[in-house]
């Protein structure tokens, strides 16, 4: 089945990450090189993984646009790493920078383990009719292109903030390593849950860690995540002469995190607002209703409106500006995720 | 008169400034994301109720005052909410119109050359020494920034040739294009507002209607008649889990069925909407009625002869080629089976339509479900007995709306992408070029990496690397 090749890809993924990690620290080439090629060898199985899928459902479809694998949660999040990844690798060819790879990994790593710990259903599932129409087959395909971009910008921005900041009290300095500890805590975490589930159907996010049933684990998991959070918060300056060896500055940080932005926000505009909007005006007789996943669809373009006209406020450049593009993918999580878990509305996607 | 003027121009400032637009972003985002949270446009006791779930009844309650206070119950059609989208279309028209003159001249090439003093002060400066003749790396140079779509201005000054080359300045001008796109889509909504229509009409399979009701409950007579012929459901093979819905319908007008492109029968499908007099109709819902006109129709099979078998609810008919009387007795759209072996109706929607048939052979009297689906009950003493379709007992809901404000969004949407598109991936570079003895000079007003690096590759080709 196509879900056992993909998550051979997630698998790794999260191999992919410690090399980076051990690239990043000894420098080596060797090492770089290996990392980069671990990283393709899984976008490779994961393209296979979603040609299969696309088999599949075009099994059960018959209809060769309607069986491009973007249907339901589960494989929109394997889309959305596949154009992370992707994306990414892009990056990394064209500006022959491999640093930013330990966070792009560690981020794909949780996201593609999200599959196995949110109880989503991975069976290949026929198309209600309302998902049915070419609009949706572009909205939900340039929507996950513009969430990878802004994936990307959120990495880039956090670090930005971590290399650039003069005084660790900053409330942005605080909360970019807040978040950079709290994603490799939940890297590991998850990592932990799912090799100590037996059946991962049953497994719930940070349930083998924090939300552990034995209150020793579960201290010791608050511990380690405290101290991985203060730990990004005290060697943030270590981290900016880590990055700085392999030629990653604060410049370039600014100048990818403006890019990915520029580049996502038309997209998702488009993708994400414009044929949502058709879409919605053909399927219910309504471009816009305010359905709460429409409404943080606006939310996350305003915050990312904010960012692209900042620069024209007198007295906001550089790390001010960047605290916008960290919040903005805080609010594109919220958007994809948040709003199915916690909000009830229309898409689909609500539907574990 | 100068204080009014001075007040004239803090409110023009005020109106003009990104820091407004800013403001307005955050303002319109908070108060957005609130009415996904708190129940929208519900009775009061449920917005209390939802309070109640985390906040003691007497502070639900107070709570709920204020919500009822600032409309947070229905904050998108509330007073402060279009208040701050009017604002925003204010901001948006006074800070076009306050920055067109300083783009304007961005624009314009320059007439004459910038002081050397201005050149020196930019941030990033690449140089090197050229051995061959001016005019020949001249030629060459220009030739190479032409190739990389640079326009070119030349100065002869004092101390040498100053260049100024510029790419793409003209995309400046797509922000206007994005901007007064937004305000048309918000044309559009405002036109969608005042002018259009929103309802829905229930027509139950062979009937016609053209009473419709409005969304805020008000019955309207659409200005022609609908009528349904059939409506189904169409199934994935061996599952419940819904293909298609569809409605078969007719137009008719002044008592005639309406033709369109020489057809008369239209269907109307999820996300296959049908329009006609610019009112545009949606499949949006379905359900169960049983009429007096309900038809229930069987395949019989005897003696290996299939005979067609209309039953009407309650009515006798001879089964063919025997004597038996048959009546349906009983309906139910979707039968199911317990755990004690009892039937009970599982859905109101037809996934499985079953009939209860009483048989009547002289004295001889019983009855027996047939299910739709489920052939093993299609057995009977006589013969092979199918429910093929029960007609007219289901209702289709088609929703429809009359918006004239829609082609506004579509032209303000399209207009706003392609204006993004220019805005965010043809970024205007301008920088300067000045030889000076036999040296080249770039003068480049950006640290960007790939700026730069574009920069090295012509100073290379100009090098002869």
């Amino acid at each position: 089945m196509s879900y056992q090749v993909i998550a051979i890809a997630g698998f790794i993924y999260i191999i992919a990450m410690p090399i980076y990690v051990v690239h990043l620290i000894t420098k080596s080439k060797k090492v770089g090189y290996l990392a980069t090629a671990s990283f393709l060898l899984g976008l490779l199985i994961h393209l296979i993984g979603f040609v299969q899928r696309y088999k599949e459902m075009y099994a059960i479809n018959q209809s060769l646009l309607h069986s491009i694998p973007i249907t339901n949660l589960y494989e929109s999040i394997v889309f959305f790493v596949l154009c992370l990844v992707g994306g990414y690798l892009f990056i990394e060819w064209k500006y022959k920078k491999k640093a930013l790879g330990v966070f792009v990994s560690t981020l794909a790593g949780i996201i593609i383990s999200l599959t196995d710990l949110l109880g989503v259903t991975k069976e290949v599932q026929p198309l209600v009719p309302a998902l049915k129409s070419n609009w949706l087959l572009a909205h939900v395909t340039l929507s996950f292109i513009s969430y990878a971009a802004f994936a990307v910008g959120f990495i880039t921005a956090a670090l930005h903030i971590v290399v650039a900041s003069e005084s660790k009290k900053s409330f942005k300095y605080i909360l970019s390593t807040f978040l950079l500890g709290f994603m490799l805590f939940t890297f590991i975490s998850v990592i932990i849950d799912i090799l100590y589930s037996s059946n991962p159907k049953t497994v719930r996010i940070f349930q083998s860690t924090l939300g552990n049933s034995s209150a020793v684990v579960s201290t010791i998991s608050w511990i380690a995540l405290l101290s991985f959070i203060l730990g990004f918060w005290y060697i943030g300056d270590k981290i900016k002469n880590l990055l700085t060896t392999l030629r990653i500055d604060s410049d370039f940080l600014e100048e990818i995190t403006y890019k990915m932005i520029a580049f996502g926000f038309p997209i998702f505009t488009i993708g994400g607002l414009v044929f949502g909007a058709i879409w919605a005006e053909q399927a219910w007789g309504r471009y816009w209703g305010w359905d709460p996943k429409e409404t943080w669809s606006l939310i996350t373009w305003f915050v990312y409106a904010f960012y692209l006209h900042s620069k024209f406020i007198r007295g906001w450049r550089g790390t001010k500006t960047s605290i916008i593009a960290v919040l903005g993918f805080l609010v594109t999580l919220f958007t994809y995720l948040g709003v199915n878990l916690f909000l009830s509305g229309l898409h689909s996607y609500g539907s574990m | 008169m100068s204080k009014l003027n001075r007040l004239n121009e803090k409110i023009w400032q005020f109106f003009s400034s990104v820091d407004l637009a800013v403001a307005l972003f955050i303002v319109i985002s908070i108060g957005a994301a609130i009415g996904t949270v708190i129940p929208q446009r519900s009775e009061p006791d449920i917005v209390i109720k939802f309070f109640s779930k985390f906040l003691p009844m007497n502070l639900s309650l107070n709570l709920y005052e204020i919500v009822s206070l600032l409309d947070l119950n229905n904050v998108y059609h509330s007073w402060w909410f279009t208040f701050l989208l009017f604002m925003f279309a204010l901001n948006l028209v006074i800070c076009s119109i306050d920055r067109l003159p300083n783009l304007l001249k961005s624009i314009k090439k320059p007439t004459q050359p910038y002081p050397e003093s201005f050149l020196r002060s930019i941030s990033t400066k690449k140089e090197f020494i050229y051995k061959s003749k001016r005019q020949e790396i001249l030629e060459k140079m220009l030739n190479l920034l032409k190739h990389n779509k640079f326009s070119t201005t030349l100065f002869e000054t004092s101390q040498g040739i100053q260049i100024y080359c510029s790419r793409w300045s003209k995309s400046r001008l797509a922000v206007y294009l994005t901007h007064f796109s937004i305000l048309i889509i918000l044309a559009g909504a405002l036109v969608g507002t005042f002018f259009g229509l929103r309802g829905y009409i229930n027509i139950v399979e062979g009937t016609s209607s053209n009473l419709a009701i409005l969304d805020n409950g008000r019955p309207i007579y659409l200005p022609f008649e609908i009528a349904c012929d059939k409506f189904e459901v169409e199934f994935y093979e061996n599952s419940s889990v819904p293909k298609a819905y569809r409605s078969y319908i007719r137009i008719i007008e002044d008592g005639k069925n309406v033709k369109l492109n020489n057809k008369e029968n239209f269907v109307v499908e999820v996300n296959e909407p049908f329009t006609y007099k610019n009112i545009t109709f949606y499949q949006a819902t379905y359900g169960f009625q049983l009429t007096e006109h309900t038809l229930f129709k069987f395949k019989f099979l005897n003696n290996e002869k299939e005979y067609l078998v209309n039953l009407e609810f309650e009515k006798k008919n001879k089964l063919p080629n025997t004597n038996v009387y048959i009546s349906v007795i009983d309906f139910s759209p979707a039968l199911g089976v317990d755990e004690e072996g009892r039937f009970f109706t599982m859905d109101s929607s037809m996934i499985n339509p079953a009939a209860l048939i009483l048989f009547e052979e002289g004295n001889r009297k019983f009855h027996k479900w047939i299910l739709a689906r489920v052939p093993e009950s299609w057995q009977t003493p006589y013969g092979q007995l199918k429910l093929t379709e029960v007609w007219g007992a289901q209702f289709t809901g088609l929703q429809f709306k009359k918006d004239p404000g829609v082609i506004l969004i579509y032209i303000g949407s399209t207009l706003l992408c392609v204006g993004l598109f220019i805005c965010l991936f043809f970024r205007p570079l301008r920088f300067f070029v000045f030889l000076e003895g036999n040296k080249v000079i770039f003068y480049l007003p950006t640290k960007k990496e790939s700026v730069l690096s574009e920069i090295d590759k012509i100073l290379n080709k100009l090098e002869g690397k």
